[in-house]
């Protein structure tokens, strides 16, 4: 943890545009190893042969708390049968129990790493003759992947705490698909990591491969304090707080101390959340590069996501009723083939934030690069009748689709306003739906149809005919959208 | 074209919107799943009343709520059919269904990523298919049930070809 600021919440933003920006600064913890260009008979790169023991190291803890955890019923008893074995009388029957599992999980650990090292030898990786990127794997069932560089979404680099230990990264190449689709390089050293990440985006970008890595200028940094006050000022979690506050008073006032257990849960909970949000998105930087933003973020977890303005499908900007008196919002961000992953660790919540938190001004500066098209003051706002209060009693006043040369938006939500904007050369399809209690009223809504993503672009309850018509000039938008649209390119533009 | 259901066709005017319906066969295809799922489940469901020692009365009155269902579920299924019908424009394809929650759905031919073809065996005793279009997008779902086989490989191929000519990146 080296070069984290922790601001205090009242700093006003940082925004220093020709800094030198942290993102790719080493995030070691210690012991860094030199760096590995090995290749093997057949002229591929190899990942780094420190790579087993890091898996090792990751998965150490786990067999060792499994191991803990199953025998620590037993460990008593176990004690009381090793107390009796002669020549380890010099430790205490406890402490040697304790020795025991952790030599049992460093045995398993070690079975980890040997596994490692017949997967390292079998893993490869490199550029063929059509300048594709290829992958090979697996000791039993071998398998080559090539990934076509012009379908690469993003190439990020990320630094699981194992492999911060030794100074190490992991490369996660995006690809355009359903399934688990993106490409891992477990592990190269940091360096090796952005010389890869360089060469592929360079190439996916239909630059020469030996194009110098682009510079990158600080665009945004979210300071430690105003992202926890603003996790905690989120309205579900503010209100369950505001809850567990008032049964600890209550308790204490009257003395009966049965409801505890209840704020236990909406106390535990939202903290919990708030907690892994805070460490996920900790020091949450936002940096221009020619090939696209690039975010870095993570307190024990590093990652560093590049977002090419290309491949953007849609944007929403998300402001819950206790931010506005600060003016803050939250962006988040539909890219193709990111954040669709339904397996792993990763729930795609973090694949899909451009900023945790920042002030409106600032959200709408970032959204600018993803989406230079977009200027939210030239849409052309049609709002949902004044009956749409008899279906929405709360939001109807939000309700609201606009649209304009390069994009549609839709507004609502009214405790949690929202404002998602997909431009038109992203429109996938374009869905009309009318439920019957919409009929009562004559109402309907307008759907956007993106790739999969957090971002869904419903513009509810609409006076039915206004929608329908709307709906089909929509498709006709996307039609002179694709036509005009030159964004794939955004490299050479 | 028969069958169209004027109600879920286009309010608004629009010279060129040539709807088609799909195929009255569907009615029946669906009607014979009804029928075949409802009836043996009814049976065993008054047979096991019978078997725990219930009142006469009440396996009669499951008897009259399975036919009340089947009544209203039949009617039902007539009038979803005579919703669906598809219309194919200059650049998009229209899909329209559904009764209670109706919907329409416009698909650009640019952003078809396949065309899937398919017919379970009760659809093929009928001779009915379905075509289902697939975007980039999970929630497009636009299928249009009960086209006859010749008219569904018809239209896949024309749509496969519209699609290739406009195709687009992501």
């Amino acid at each position: 943890m080296n070069d984290h600021t922790c601001s205090s919440p009242a700093d006003p933003p940082q925004t220093a545009p020709a800094s030198r920006s942290s993102i790719g600064d080493d995030l070691g913890l210690g012991l860094a190893v030199p760096g590995s260009r090995l290749i093997d008979a057949d002229g591929h790169r190899k990942v780094h042969p420190i790579s087993p023991v890091i898996y090792a190291v990751a998965v150490f803890p786990a067999i060792a708390g499994i191991a803990f955890a199953a025998g620590i019923q037993r460990i008593s008893s176990l004690a009381e049968g090793i107390g009796g074995v002669p020549g380890l009388s010099f430790v205490s029957p406890i402490v040697a129990v304790i020795l025991a599992f952790a030599l049992i999980a460093l045995f398993l650990s070690v079975l980890v790493a040997a596994f490692q090292y017949l997967e390292w030898r079998a893993f490869s990786f490199w550029f063929d003759d059509d300048g594709d990127f290829r992958v090979q794997s697996g000791v039993l069932l071998r398998q080559q992947r090539r990934v076509q560089v012009s379908r690469i979404q993003a190439v990020d680099v990320t630094q699981p705490f194992a492999a911060r230990l030794f100074s190490m990264a992991v490369v996660v190449i995006e690809v355009a698909g359903q399934d688990d689709s993106r490409v891992r390089l477990k592990y190269l050293t940091l360096a090796d990591a952005r010389e890869i990440r360089r060469e592929v985006l360079a190439r996916s970008a239909g630059l020469a491969s030996n194009t110098a890595e682009a510079p990158q200028d600080e665009v945004a940094r979210v300071p430690a304090g105003r992202l926890a006050l603003s996790l905690v000022m989120r309205v579900t979690t503010a209100a369950l707080l505001l809850i567990t506050i008032v049964i600890i008073v209550v308790s204490y006032l009257t003395g009966g101390w049965e409801a505890i257990g209840v704020a236990l849960l909406t106390g535990g909970v939202p903290l919990l959340i708030v907690l892994s949000e805070f460490v996920r998105y900790y020091g949450f930087t936002v940096a221009q590069s020619p090939d696209g933003l690039r975010l870095r973020y993570g307190l024990l977890r590093t990652e560093s996501r590049t977002v090419p303005p290309g491949r953007v499908q849609a944007i929403e900007y998300v402001e819950p009723l206790l931010w506005r008196r600060k003016a803050w919002a939250r962006v988040l961000v539909t890219i193709a083939g990111v954040g669709t992953e339904s397996s792993g660790a990763n729930n795609g919540r973090s694949d899909t934030v451009l900023i945790p938190v920042a002030s409106v001004e600032q959200a709408h500066d970032i959204v600018a690069r993803v989406l230079p098209s977009l200027d939210t003051a030239s849409l052309t706002w049609v709002a949902a009748p004044i009956r749409a209060k008899r279906r929405s009693p709360i939001q109807w006043r939000n309700l609201a689709v606009g649209w304009d040369e390069r994009s549609f938006a839709i507004r609502r939500g009214r405790v949690t306003r929202r404002l998602a904007v997909v431009p038109h050369a992203r429109t996938q399809s374009v869905r009309w739906t009318q439920g019957p209690w919409e009929r009562m009223f004559d109402l309907a809504s307008m759907h956007v149809d993106t790739t999969p993503g957090p971002v869904s672009v419903s513009g509810l309850h609409l006076d039915a005919a206004v929608s329908r018509d709307i709906a089909k000039h929509q498709a006709d938008a996307a039609r002179r959208g694709r036509q005009i649209d030159n964004s794939i390119h955004w490299a050479a533009s | 074209m028969p069958l169209v259901d004027t109600e879920s066709a286009f309010t608004s005017s629009n010279e060129g919107d040539n709807w088609v319906a799909v195929s009255p066969k569907l009615v029946t295809a669906r009607r014979l799943v009804l029928a075949v799922g409802l009836l043996p489940f009814t049976t065993v469901v008054i047979i096991v009343l019978l078997w725990l020692g219930a009142a006469p009365t009440i396996p009669i009155i499951a008897a009259a709520a399975a036919t009340v269902i089947f009544i209203w579920a039949w009617w039902l299924i007539g009038r979803r059919v005579r919703s669906y019908a598809y219309c194919e424009r200059g650049d998009d394809l229209l899909v329209s269904s559904g009764i209670l929650f109706r919907r329409l759905v416009i698909v650009p031919y640019g952003r078809m990523q396949l065309v899937d073809v398919k017919a379970g065996p009760i659809d093929r005793a009928f001779g009915v298919t379905t075509v289902q279009l697939h975007t980039a997008a999970a929630t497009t779902d636009a299928a249009i049930p009960g086209l006859e086989p010749n008219i569904a490989a018809d239209l896949r191929d024309r749509l496969a070809r519209k699609g290739e000519t406009r195709s687009a990146g992501l």
